[in-house]
């Protein structure tokens, strides 16, 4: 579905992306682990369009050429970003920002069915139909943001950090959602702090360390990896207490 | 004194309209537009052409003038400004640039209408008799201009907060790098809005001719007054360009009648400084953005 090779970032001098290659299938959810600074929010504005790259990247998105377009025809081909700290429009009614969610062409043929679906994944936004955005809690906030971006109607959905700030029931049941979403066929590419996490939802992952993919597998073949384990499970697995 | 608040009002709803479309040129493709009164005048000229040439009524005027207008202010954006707009590291730096090149059109539209028309100050008599509104009597002109300025600010109202297109444009001043996450072509919301601004006070330019008079030289009043009345209201802000349009109109027209009308600008000056100190986003402005 989602295809991108020879992807290269840089901010003046320093290298944030080298020549990373991923792909998401349809109805797959794919992490990237790696440390602050790694590029993993580098990654994503690279793919969606809004960062400049260096020449040379291949994106591809359900077999179409998507790496010279503009962010804007990028959603319209069926990405979307829920960017670091949300991106909502924070002066506009929750409703407003859901309308403007359907703002790509692609999205208006059921657009009514679609708002329905998301307001049943997050009932909260439907009690708050009329509420400025901005004065919203965190996690009410990132809840639209997502609600926002599927109605756009994506074949993609790149999430960076999306439990960010969220307590531990809210984040559990925000990846349940994610499993619903990614259900209807939506392929997901997720960033996430909390590696656990991430790993226990996503079918595979990419490791990211400054820039460069060095590592790739299954959920099952990286949560057991060692040095991923080290790295980002916070040491010894799980599965074999140390007594 | 129903007669001042009358008048207040009349001229307090063109400063709203003429408000309206610098705001939006400001709000949302973040130029600020110095020569904004140039335009005016120049639609004012446009409108006097039409009508002493050619016997056209200004409300025929406004229909010719304002898609005009709407071509050349997409135009000028499209060959002056974008060039800025693509240097500018970020949107502070683009608000420096367009207002030195703003200033810059500033004398060329001045230059170019001096050397067409001369120093003089026009006008021309249109709808010029008396009807009685309200229990007091009014030029018909200026009637007709207020009717139409509601009309006009309604419907930019209506279009912005009940339509995508509108909530588009909005959202382009809100966020402009969230708005390219919903597949807003950002760079061509910001040419088209700021065309509609221009169209905007180019409507305002018609209806001013009907019962100003004008000269050449005097866009930079407008410019001032849709300046105050911007900031004065909070930038992007058209509830804010109604009400302290209004609060303008009507603060001149009363100290006009009862203190002295050479005190008017004075008066301006003060209720804007008055604004700014306890509140210094504008009146519906936030003062975290
Ligand atoms: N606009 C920018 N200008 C300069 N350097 C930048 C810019 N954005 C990111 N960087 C640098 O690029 C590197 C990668 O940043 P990025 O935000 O992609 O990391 P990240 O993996 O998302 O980190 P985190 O987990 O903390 O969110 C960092 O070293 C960062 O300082
Ligand atoms: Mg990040």
């Amino acid at each position: 579905m989602l295809e991108v090779a020879n992807l290269s970032l840089t901010y003046g001098l320093h290298r944030a992306l080298d020549g990373v290659a991923l792909n998401v299938g349809r109805g797959e959810i794919v992490t990237i682990l790696g440390a602050n600074g790694a590029g993993k929010t580098s990654l994503l504005k690279a793919i969606a369009g809004v960062v400049r790259t260096l020449p040379g990247k291949q994106v591809r998105l359900g077999g179409r050429d998507i790496s010279a377009l503009a962010a804007h025809d990028i959603v319209e081909n069926g990405l979307a970003l829920v960017p670091e700290g949300r991106g909502i429009f924070g002066d506009l009614t929750v409703k407003e920002n859901l309308l403007l969610g359907a703002n790509p062409k692609r999205a208006r043929d059921g657009e009514a069915a679609r708002r329905e679906q998301v307001l049943e994944l997050f009932p909260r936004l439907r009690e708050r139909a009329a509420q400025i955005a901005r004065t919203m809690s965190g996690g009410e906030q990132q809840m639209l943001a997502i609600g926002r971006a599927l109605m756009s109607n994506p074949d993609i959905l790149l999430l960076d950090e999306p439990s960010l700030g969220l307590s531990p029931a809210m984040v559990q049941e925000l990846f349940a959602t994610l499993r619903r979403v990614r259900e209807a066929g939506v392929g997901l590419l997720l960033v996430e702090q909390n590696a656990q996490e991430s790993l226990r939802i996503a079918d595979r992952g990419y490791v990211l360390e400054n820039g460069i993919i060095v590592g790739h597998g299954t959920a099952d073949q990286l949560k057991s990896d060692p040095a991923v384990q080290r790295a980002y499970l916070g040491g010894a697995p799980a599965a074999t207490p140390s007594s | 004194m129903t007669n001042a608040i009358l008048t207040g009002l009349m001229l307090g709803g063109m400063y709203a309209l003429i408000a309206m479309g610098l705001t939006l040129q400001y709000g949302v493709a973040r130029i600020m537009n110095l020569s904004y009164g140039e335009f005016l005048i120049a639609a004012a000229f446009a409108s006097h052409w039409l009508f002493t040439g050619w016997a056209v009524s200004p409300f025929v005027g406004l229909v010719l003038v304002v898609p005009l207008a709407f071509v050349l202010n997409f135009a000028i954006y499209k060959l002056l400004l974008t060039p800025l707009v693509r240097r500018a590291p970020n949107r502070d730096a683009l608000e420096v640039d367009s207002i030195l090149a703003t200033f810059g059109l500033t004398f060329v539209i001045q230059g170019s209408m001096l050397a067409l028309f001369g120093g003089a100050y026009y006008s021309y008599s249109f709808l010029a008799f008396p009807v009685q509104f309200l229990g007091e009597t009014v030029a018909a002109n200026r009637l007709a201009a207020l009717g139409i300025t509601i009309l006009l600010g309604l419907a930019l109202y209506l279009a912005l907060t009940r339509t995508r297109a509108g909530t588009a444009v909005r959202a382009v001043a809100v966020d402009p790098f969230a708005a390219q996450l919903v597949a807003i072509n950002v760079p061509q919301a910001s040419a088209l809005t700021f065309a509609l601004g221009g169209a905007l006070v180019a409507a305002a330019g018609v209806l001013v001719s009907t019962f100003l008079t004008f000269s050449a030289s005097s866009g930079v009043v407008f410019t001032m007054k849709a300046l105050i009345v911007v900031v004065m209201g909070g930038v992007g802000n058209m509830l804010g360009c109604l009400v302290a349009g209004l609060a303008l109109g009507l603060s001149e027209a009363l100290v006009a009648s009862y203190v002295d009308p050479g005190l008017t600008l004075a008066v301006n000056f003060a209720l804007f400084l008055a604004v700014l100190l306890v509140k210094p986003a504008g009146l519906f402005g936030r003062a975290t953005r």
